[in-house]
């Protein structure tokens, strides 16, 4: 295959995994007004739960569903701790994730018989490991593409479903729970069912989010599934910044974008070939700048464009006169 | 009916002892069906939170909240929203800013029902409705369905607040049963036993009657629809006995927030409002005109107690300098940081 198309194929295998990512961060942080720090601990454990058993021979789809799972799993307990036992939102999120870096851990060492805990789970293709991706391979030139297509499908099936339910008599009620509480109580919504419905679907989905990403990479440790949350919040700040967010609708492929686009800014700062230790700086710079998209366009607007027609007219008049 | 016994409250914000500070103290009060009483009292005299006390955001520290007899003491604010509309003093807080005005109001049109997680929430027949509704409240907001609730003023907002108070959809069976056996005063069992007899074989009758002109091949489109219209309200009205609940409508200083202009409109759209629906109702104001003008009683709160109730003709004789002298007789104003904390 051509390099470029490689290239394209990597930025969406990577990408759009995130999607999921960034829409489940989007569904808490934005429409609940929760900053869920859990999100990166169901990642870890999404992937870490789905590698596992995978690497113990289970089937693919069935290891995924494990993986959506745990997710919900890790929501409904930030959520309890949140609601139920009143601890601050931050707080409840904080004390998932590092409960669930353990229990990561003691998950990933269920692969290796002569340990409890592990740090890392290996899968092997060729050790008859099927994934859901290979499960359609045809034949090898055209993995990568088919690794995108089962992605894209997933992730358009998500936005389909969440966009559905939002819309629903229920998913109404969340989304008011998430913008003004007091009204939401006096209309007759428990809150705090509310509340915890919409953390599990969020950590749910970063649970498949993070189940796809496994079988993407083939691998997983403590170390290169963290960092995640970062990524989610990134790609809604850009989405929302470049894409814009007039309607619901609008606001969720706003997001699912932002993830795709984050990730074309990452390979570009690799392909450009810098030194690793400039990588960061190049990132942050690339970030920073897409993020200030919408100030450039107010400028471009409001002064750069009215400056040239004042040039263009100016001129006009002059040659007239 | 809504009665209040015997409530206290008091808050302690800090912590510390002498920040004690009884919101209310033994109050009792009974409020009659039908009733629009007017609420006035000092900052920090428990004025709203007699109010907080009935939806249920504060619970009393003892006491007890009954409606139509029966003790609702120990219900959550949402277990209770079927039978209040609540206006908050704040327009803010009533609707929801970054939804439209047609969530906002299939919201509020779902009160006290279940929220299905399949069931698609926007429906064609609702939106017929809340059109007509916004079309009474001559604010220009039916064309403006469609329009976030955050771009629109607070009169805009405080107006729909109250609509959303006052509409409600019909109750359901599911709610319809559990209200008549919360308040038939009768045991648990009779009542669903007294309930479904008398349902089960009407909502039977009007199934077949239904199915009868569903499938009637003479009549057109047209007639089909107004005759299943016509049969499903004369059912509802059959089944209404049944259904125990009225709603009371509690406006928290509604227009305190409003500039005077808007907040005289708003005030006459409440006096239609509860004029044309009978409701009872119970309206917390600072505006002694206001609260002599609407309402058929009057109640005046001062340091957790109530120390003037008056209704009927009695209260069409009060002139402004009663009540102001009645203000000042009433002893000492609460102390500043009773003012200051609310």
């Amino acid at each position: 295959m051509p390099d470029i198309v490689n290239v394209i194929f990597n930025i969406l295998t990577s990408g759009l995994p995130c999607c999921l990512l960034a829409i489940g961060v989007f569904l808490t942080f934005r429409l609940l007004d929760f900053a869920d720090m859990s999100a990166e601990g169901s990642f870890l454990l999404g992937a870490a739960l789905t590698g596992s058993c995978i690497y113990n021979g289970m089937n693919p789809f069935l290891a995924t569903l494990l993986g959506i799972l745990v997710g919900i799993a890790c929501g409904i307990l930030t959520g309890i701790l949140n609601r139920v036992l009143k601890i601050p939102k931050l707080l409840s999120g904080i004390i998932t994730l590092t409960a669930s870096m353990s229990i990561a851990m003691l998950i990933m060492g269920i692969t290796r018989p002569d340990q409890i805990f592990a740090t890392q789970v290996p899968i092997s293709l060729a050790a008859g490991q099927q994934t859901i991706y290979s499960v359609f391979y045809p034949w090898n030139e055209w993995n990568k593409i088919v690794e995108a297509a089962v992605m894209a499908v997933v992730v358009l099936a998500v936005i389909l479903v969440i966009y559905y339910f939002f819309g629903t008599e229920y998913g109404m009620a969340i989304r008011a729970t998430g913008m003004n509480e007091k009204m939401a109580r006096s209309q007759g919504i428990n809150t705090n069912i509310s509340t915890i419905t919409c953390i599990a679907i969020s950590n749910g989905l970063i649970g498949l989010a993070g189940a796809l990403y496994v079988q993407d990479a083939l691998s997983v440790s403590t170390v290169s599934a963290t960092g995640y949350l970062v990524i989610g919040l990134a790609s809604i700040l850009m989405g929302e910044a470049i894409f814009g967010k007039r309607s619901f609708k609008n606001w969720l492929i706003s997001v699912a974008l932002g993830a795709i686009f984050y990730f074309t800014i990452i390979t570009i700062a690799i392909r450009l070939g810098l030194p690793t230790e400039l990588k960061s700086l190049l990132y942050a710079f690339l970030i920073a700048t897409a993020l200030c998209i919408p100030l450039f366009k107010d400028l471009f607007k409001k002064h750069i464009i009215p400056f040239f027609i004042k040039l263009f007219t100016k001129k006009g008049e002059s040659e007239s006169c | 009916m809504l009665e209040l016994r015997n409530v206290t409250k008091t808050f302690n914000l800090t912590g510390n002892k002498e920040d004690l500070r009884t919101a209310l103290d033994h109050i009792n009060l009974q409020i009659e069906s039908g009733e629009f009483v007017t609420i006035i009292g000092s900052n920090g005299s428990g004025k709203s939170t007699t109010v907080n006390v009935i939806t249920g955001s504060v619970k009393p520290d003892s006491g007890q909240v009954l409606l139509n007899n029966v003790d609702i003491t120990k219900l959550d604010e949402h277990q209770r929203a079927s039978y209040f509309g609540h206006v908050f003093q704040d327009p803010m807080l009533g609707t929801s800013g970054d939804m439209s005005v047609l969530e906002n109001l299939e919201i509020a049109y779902r009160r006290g029902r279940k929220h299905s997680p399949f069931l698609w929430g926007f429906r064609k027949s609702h939106k017929q409705i809340f059109i007509n509704e916004l079309k009474r409240f001559d604010l220009g907001l039916e064309d403006r369905l469609n329009q976030k609730v955050g771009v629109m003023s607070g009169g805009q907002r405080q107006a729909l607040t109250l609509l959303m108070a006052t509409i409600r959809n019909k109750p359901t069976h599911r709610t319809m049963k559990k209200d008549y056996i919360r308040f038939s005063e009768k045991d648990h069992d009779v009542a669903k036993k007294e309930f479904e007899d008398f349902y089960n074989p009407a909502l039977a009758e009007f199934k077949k009657e239904f199915r009868a002109i569903l499938f009637d091949r003479t009549l057109k489109h047209k007639e089909k629809r107004a005759k299943l219209i016509e049969a499903n309200r004369l059912f509802s009205q059959k089944v209404s006995k049944f259904d125990l609940t009225k709603q009371i409508l509690l406006l928290d200083e509604h227009t305190a927030a409003l500039d005077p202009k808007t907040a005289k409109k708003v005030l006459e759209l409440t006096d239609k409002i509860v004029k044309e629906n009978g409701m009872t109702t119970l309206m917390i104001t600072h505006n002694m005109k206001d609260a002599l003008t609407y309402g058929n009683r009057l109640i005046m709160f001062h340091g957790g107690h109530i120390i003037l109730d008056v209704r009927g003709e009695e209260k069409q004789k009060l002139t402004i300098e009663d009540l102001l002298e009645k203000f000042n007789t009433a002893g000492d104003l609460p102390p500043d940081s009773a003012i200051l904390s609310k």
